[in-house]
């Protein structure tokens, strides 16, 4: 098995305080903490579990600045064969379907696959959309939010988990992407003697021209979409506090609880 | 000058509510777009929703097959790439569903579509469409435009827009598949419903969190009626394992489970913050807490300052009273 | 690999023991689980079942408190042959996912409990904190720790260590953000390659300062500085040294009565492990109106919170009392009305077992400092 797997770094602004910079289009993301994307993680999890079953390769590719060196080579500690990242201020990121075209051209400059893992989810994004994007600009198929993975003879049997405790079970010619999900696995740990011992391994450092993708192909001003404007809602940030008795409270709350869709 | 397309979405012989949310929204957005709405339906024997969905619709547009008797990405993508070839709407709306993510942006490649995900808004400025999504865990709202040509896709986050009742009388048109057989590179096999035995609160949608505030055992039920009553599994603080309230392997925090539920009510938890540690990645979050300071009401989405004992058994028969 | 597991043996010295069973004797959790630390140490010397004996759970049930080494005769430490089973786990990259997130957060944040490196210091919020800058002579460079740091309940500790220097006009400067994990828990779980590393990195960061005296505030620091950064130029205190010393030159007085009868529970790796008994009890004895008790079981005997060994992260599945509930009965059976403490694990364990126990009225658990800042006012 000829494995690629995808990941990215993010900050975790699960606890952080968000604020727009002064482009108004990002946030000021001076204070965050960041990680692989979690998601991701269990990417990699699994296509090292896949390489430890069946043999092969693992290829990590990452989107992203040096800071994600150290992402990388926690990967690549944890069984990842060799790593290519790919680096230009050129790249839109906030166009899933711009980054989907560069990892193609990353992939497809490396010569053929079986199998290619993205996260489902970027913590930071949210899009779902890159792994699903990348599939059909490589012209395999795919199958998204993947929470197990059989490999059998020419083809995956995964299953997809939908909503409310549902799976659906599906068998995908390879190759193909597949953009895993949170749980599928417990992701091991990088120990920092095998960090150290995975600096011998290859780490790429790519830029557009050296993928042969043409700027206007992944730029901001070429995309199809605008951010127009970033912004903080209001009142979203801080709790909402109930008031009244407290048979008024639980009135109210299960009201938001049954009519706002949360039960 | 264009049309609002919306995509129903269906498994296992029931329309999914993100449909009837979607085109709640629509009306508003085909007037402006100067257009009709109109439903897609691809299935095998719908008729039945066709009917229902023309109450919402302009039109209905359906393709009856037995190739769609269950979902497919792929297939979904084929017929729905000529549709929009052939009738070129303005906007296509899709939900951004386990069915929608799986599907939308390979369309997008495809027909080179301009595509904004997870939209929660849908806004109007100088006559465009401006889709609001967000980013960093919900903390910034972003407004998007278009600088592609139509149609424009879009994917819509469940529950956003509530749902109002449908009285339209649209016209319905069933249209020939132009898949003629079936794809041997994806297949469906079944549906696997969730097992049940031993919880994995790591897995869990909603849960309820119980803390020292419950004082003891025996006030455990208070609890246990809440979480049947909205279909939870049952965790707690270090202090509620401990007390041997709950097993080991229902603690959330630093040396327990990180959780990442859609709902988390915390009942009588302080909100350590190795316990907030633990929890903080659930979507929404409900703490019922008599301390006004408790650091459990800086995570929270709701916060219920008040006696726990008197509030609960209210939230529960208040629950059940409305879900009937 | 033959290589590797001989040392092993000589590592820990393991046919030194003479399997006398003063370890296990002596060992706090052997009321909550099945842990044998004498038969670790008996079991370790077969290469072979290296592997076999780091996958038992007990490995993990150890809290470091160091009674086991204390009590043995031949001067072994049978801790350490715990911990080098957990490393073997560790190096195998299977340990549980709160092990495995605080080793990674240490890695990357350089803070076990996955903050921002850049929100270290948001506790000086609204103070005034001197700081320290690499190369500027100071003659107390102070050592936050990561937990007194972040968690909202232990912040207070440092702010009031601020207060306290501030009116004695000591000459101390804090660390920006660059202050980073001490990693006595990084060792304690076992991550050997992680701890090397830190003690390297943080020996030269903390060098950089031109400090006489290098001060912790929580003794895990204290201890681990102390007894394994064998380069640091800073003589190592903690925080009661000073304090204690202040107090003791009349720098600052105490002037306000704080009329409680207070128990003192002895940090393990403050006592048991570095031998410091005197200063808290000293520091303590200075606040105006205090009575001071004594638990039955104190200074060498005194009994662990179960908070150390990297034990934060790793729960122990016993359905037996902790022995924080325990340490915080003793206390209500003394009558204390505060127990004090002076380590931030010991002020969560002890505060969490106080509350679970219902003793809130009677009762709290506060950290010297937080005494001493009232007795300030």
């Amino acid at each position: 098995m000829k494995t690629f797997v995808c990941i990215k770094r993010v900050p975790d602004t699960s606890e952080a305080e968000v604020k727009v910079d002064a482009t108004g289009k990002e946030v000021d993301s001076s204070r965050f903490s960041f990680d692989i994307n979690d998601a991701d993680n269990y990417a990699v999890e699994e296509a090292i579990l896949i390489k430890e079953a069946k043999e092969g390769t693992v290829q990590v590719i990452c989107l992203g600045p040096k800071d994600a060196d150290v992402m990388i080579r926690m990967a690549l500690a944890k069984g990842g064969d060799s790593a290519i990242r790919v680096e230009d201020p050129r790249i839109f990121a906030k166009d899933p379907l711009q980054v989907a075209k560069v990892l193609a051209a990353t992939i497809k400059q490396e010569g053929d696959f079986d199998l290619v893992l993205t996260g489902c989810m970027s913590a930071d994004n949210w899009n779902m959309a890159v792994g699903v994007a990348l599939a059909e600009e490589l012209g395999v198929p795919h199958a998204a939010m993947v929470n197990k993975v059989e490999v059998l003879d020419g083809k995956v049997k995964v299953n997809r988990e939908l909503e409310g405790g549902l799976s659906e079970v599906l068998e995908v010619s390879l190759p193909a992407v597949l953009t895993i999900q949170t749980g599928i696995n417990e992701p091991r740990y990088a120990p920092i003697r095998g960090i150290r011992a995975a600096q011998k391994k290859e780490l790429k450092v790519l830029g557009l021209d050296d993928l042969g993708v043409a700027e206007d192909e992944v730029s901001e001003a070429n995309s199809l979409i605008e951010l127009m404007q970033m912004y903080v809602p209001e009142l979203e940030s801080k709790a909402e506090i109930i008031e009244g008795e407290p048979e008024e409270k639980a009135e109210i709350m299960a009201q938001k609880l049954v009519k706002g869709g949360l039960l | 000058m264009g049309d609002l397309f919306v995509l129903a979405e269906h498994r296992q012989g029931e329309l999914r509510e993100i449909t009837f949310e979607m085109l709640s929204k629509a009306p508003e957005v085909a007037k402006e777009l100067g257009g009709d709405v109109v439903t897609v339906l691809l299935g095998s024997g719908v008729d039945a929703f066709a009917e229902k969905l023309a109450a919402y619709s302009d039109k209905v547009l359906y393709v009856d097959d037995p190739l769609f008797a269950d979902y497919n990405s792929d297939k979904y993508q084929k017929v729905l790439a000529e549709l929009l070839k052939t009738h070129k709407p303005d906007v296509f709306m899709v939900g951004h569903t386990t069915q929608g993510v799986d599907m939308a942006p390979a369309l997008a490649v495809e027909l080179k579509l301009p595509m904004v995900t997870d939209v929660m808004d849908i806004h109007f400025s100088d006559g465009k469409l401006s889709p609001v999504r967000q980013y960093y865990s919900g903390k910034v709202n972003a407004d998007f435009g278009f600088k592609g040509d139509p149609p424009y896709l879009l994917t819509i986050r469940e529950a956003s827009f509530e749902i109002v009742e449908g009285s339209k009388q649209g016209a319905i048109e069933k249209v020939e598949s132009p898949l003629k057989e079936d794809l041997d590179y994806r297949r469906f096999i079944e549906y696997i419903e969730a097992e049940v035995g031993d919880v994995d609160i790591t897995q869990s949608e909603i849960l309820v969190a119980v803390g020292r505030g419950i004082r003891e055992d025996k006030n455990m039920t208070l609890i246990e009626d809440l979480a049947k009553a909205i279909g939870a599994d049952i965790c707690g603080s270090r202090a509620a394992t401990d007390a041997g309230w709950l097993p080991h392997d229902r603690q959330v925090g630093t040396s327990g489970r990180v959780v990442k539920p859609k709902l988390y009510i915390a009942i009588g938890i302080s909100g350590a913050f190795q316990h907030l540690a633990g929890m903080k990645g659930a979507k929404t979050i409900v703490a019922i807490n008599k301390d006004p300071d408790a650091p459990i009401f800086t995570e929270a989405d709701y916060a219920i300052i008040d006696d726990l004992f008197k509030v609960v058994p209210k939230l529960t028969e208040k629950i059940t009273e409305l879900k009937g | 690999m033959t290589e590797e597991l001989q040392s092993f043996i000589e590592k820990y010295d393991l046919l030194g023991c003479i399997q006398c069973g003063r370890c296990t004797g002596g060992c706090p959790v052997t009321v909550r689980t099945d842990l044998n630390v004498r038969r670790f140490v008996y079991d370790t010397v077969d290469e072979e079942a290296l592997e076999e004996l780091a996958k038992m759970p007990e490995v993990w049930d150890c809290t470091a408190c160091n009674t086991c080494a204390v009590r043995c005769p031949k001067g072994l430490k049978p801790v350490e042959v715990l911990i080098g089973l957990r490393n073997i786990m560790v190096e195998s990259g299977v340990v549980q996912p709160t092990v495995r997130d605080a080793l990674e957060s240490v890695f990357r944040e350089g803070n076990p409990w996955d903050k921002s490196r850049a929100t270290r210091n948001d506790w000086m919020k609204d103070l005034e904190v001197k700081m320290a800058e690499p190369g500027e002579p100071v003659e107390n460079l102070i050592f936050v720790c990561c937990t007194i740091a972040y968690d909202p309940k232990l912040q207070v500790v440092a702010q009031n260590l601020v207060k306290l220097l501030n009116k004695a006009g000591v000459d101390y400067g804090f660390m920006d953000t660059s202050e980073t994990c001490c990693s006595s828990e990084v060792h304690n779980l076992g991550e050997e390659g992680l701890f090397e590393m830190m003690v390297e990195d943080n020996t030269e960061l903390l060098n950089e300062y031109a400090a006489k005296r290098l001060v912790a505030i929580s003794p895990h620091c204290y201890s681990v500085f102390k007894n394994q950064y064998p380069d640091l130029k800073a003589e190592v205190l903690h925080y009661t040294h000073l304090v204690g010393e202040i107090l003791e030159d009349k720098k600052l007085e105490l002037t306000r009565e704080l009329p409680e009868k207070i128990v003192f529970h002895d940090p393990c790796f403050l006592g048991k492990q570095n031998n410091v008994y005197d200063e808290p009890r000293y520091v303590l004895g200075q606040i105006p109106g205090a009575e001071l008790l004594e638990f039955d079981r104190s200074r060498e005997r005194s009994l662990c919170c179960e908070g150390g060994g990297g034990k934060m992260w790793v729960e122990t599945e016993s359905k037996k009392e902790r022995l924080s509930e325990t340490r915080v009965k003793d206390a209500k059976e003394l009558g204390a009305t505060v127990l004090a403490v002076a380590c931030p694990f010991c002020v969560l364990t002890l505060d969490d077992s106080l509350k679970a126990k219902g003793f809130e009225e009677e009762m709290r658990v506060a950290e010297i400092l937080e005494l001493l800042g009232e007795a300030l006012d």
